[in-house]
């Protein structure tokens, strides 16, 4: 029953197939990635004509933030697209636990980052400490910025959610926001060894 | 009856397998990058890691199989485009840079 529900409805159907959420988010999420592509030949340039600070920079930063923050971005995804699953299985509390866990694993990134950067500054590294840190910042405080408006998605739906906002036939808020968690999950995936892992 | 088309997954054990491959990963590249910090062959490794990593939330967690061919290529080509250029800087990395200084002299 739920499973015909999810196939009949609750999917915006076009030509070729689904849309995750709705059309509105993949446009923003378009921007994001052409954002972040940008910043990415940065780091490149970058890279290129400079390996020796690149070499020893990421050997300054703390690996241990890098693999917390990656450990947290991963299971807040994946707890999110548990949240929508469940939904479709027409399981409503199921699904508002599963968001809840998703929003309390998602808000140790901010702390975790917030540790990161209080330890750099400890350590006298700041934007100006040469180019690879700048990079560093410049491209990891954008991402903050982006899981930033990414958290307070969550804790939208999640009203929402709490109040009966979805259902197993209209439950396109959550998925708009889960694609949108995903995507960032997926910018942070691509950044993390490019700091914490080349050195 | 069977039908042809894909429907949405509704089952969490698609979900927690990817998850659980994504962590191993990550903490899998973390050793790497700490063994093998002066290989030559390294960037590959990781890019390739990153793209496996990209492609599984893609595949498992947005369900891009199932999506617009716009989103499906929007995923495939952001997925794929770092871990070329990592490949790229990682092996011509100085040729790359010698290029760039020479459109920054003219």
């Amino acid at each position: 029953m739920a499973a015909e529900a999810v196939l009949e409805s609750g999917i915006e159907t076009e030509a070729g197939g689904r849309i995750p959420g709705n059309k509105g988010m993949w446009v923003g999420i378009t921007c994001e990635f052409v954002e972040f592509a940008v910043l990415f030949i940065v780091y490149f340039v970058a890279r290129a004509n400079f390996p020796d600070a690149f070499q020893n920079g990421a050997e300054r930063l703390s690996r241990v933030s890098g693999t917390v923050i990656t450990l947290l971005m991963v299971t807040s995804s994946f707890f999110i697209a548990c949240s929508v699953n469940t939904m479709r299985s027409g399981k409503r509390r199921q699904s508002i636990y599963w968001l809840v866990a998703g929003l309390v694993v998602a808000l140790g990134y901010p702390i975790a980052k917030y540790l990161e950067i209080s330890s750099n500054l400890a350590q006298g590294i700041n934007g100006e400490s040469g180019i690879f840190f700048t990079v560093y910042y410049y491209l990891t405080f954008n991402h903050l910025v982006h899981a930033t408006w990414g958290i307070l998605g969550i804790l939208w739906v999640l009203v929402r959610h709490s109040f009966g906002g979805y259902s197993v036939e209209d439950h396109h808020g959550l998925e708009a926001l889960a694609s949108y968690w995903h995507a960032t999950d997926i910018i942070w995936l691509i950044i993390f060894p490019m700091f914490y892992v080349l050195a | 009856m069977t039908t042809l088309h894909k429907t949405p997954a509704t089952s969490l054990v698609p979900l927690t397998l990817t998850w659980l491959v994504l962590c191993v990963l990550t903490v899998l590249s973390l050793g790497l990058g700490q063994w093998f910090h002066a290989a030559a062959w390294l960037p590959l490794l990781v890019a390739v890691i990153v793209w496996v990593k990209g492609t599984m939330v893609a595949r498992y967690f947005i369900e891009s199989d199932l999506t617009h061919p716009f989103i499906r290529r929007l995923l495939k080509v952001f997925i794929a485009f770092a871990p070329l250029w990592l490949i790229l800087t990682g092996f011509y990395g100085g040729q790359f840079a010698q290029w760039g200084s020479l459109f920054l002299k003219h």
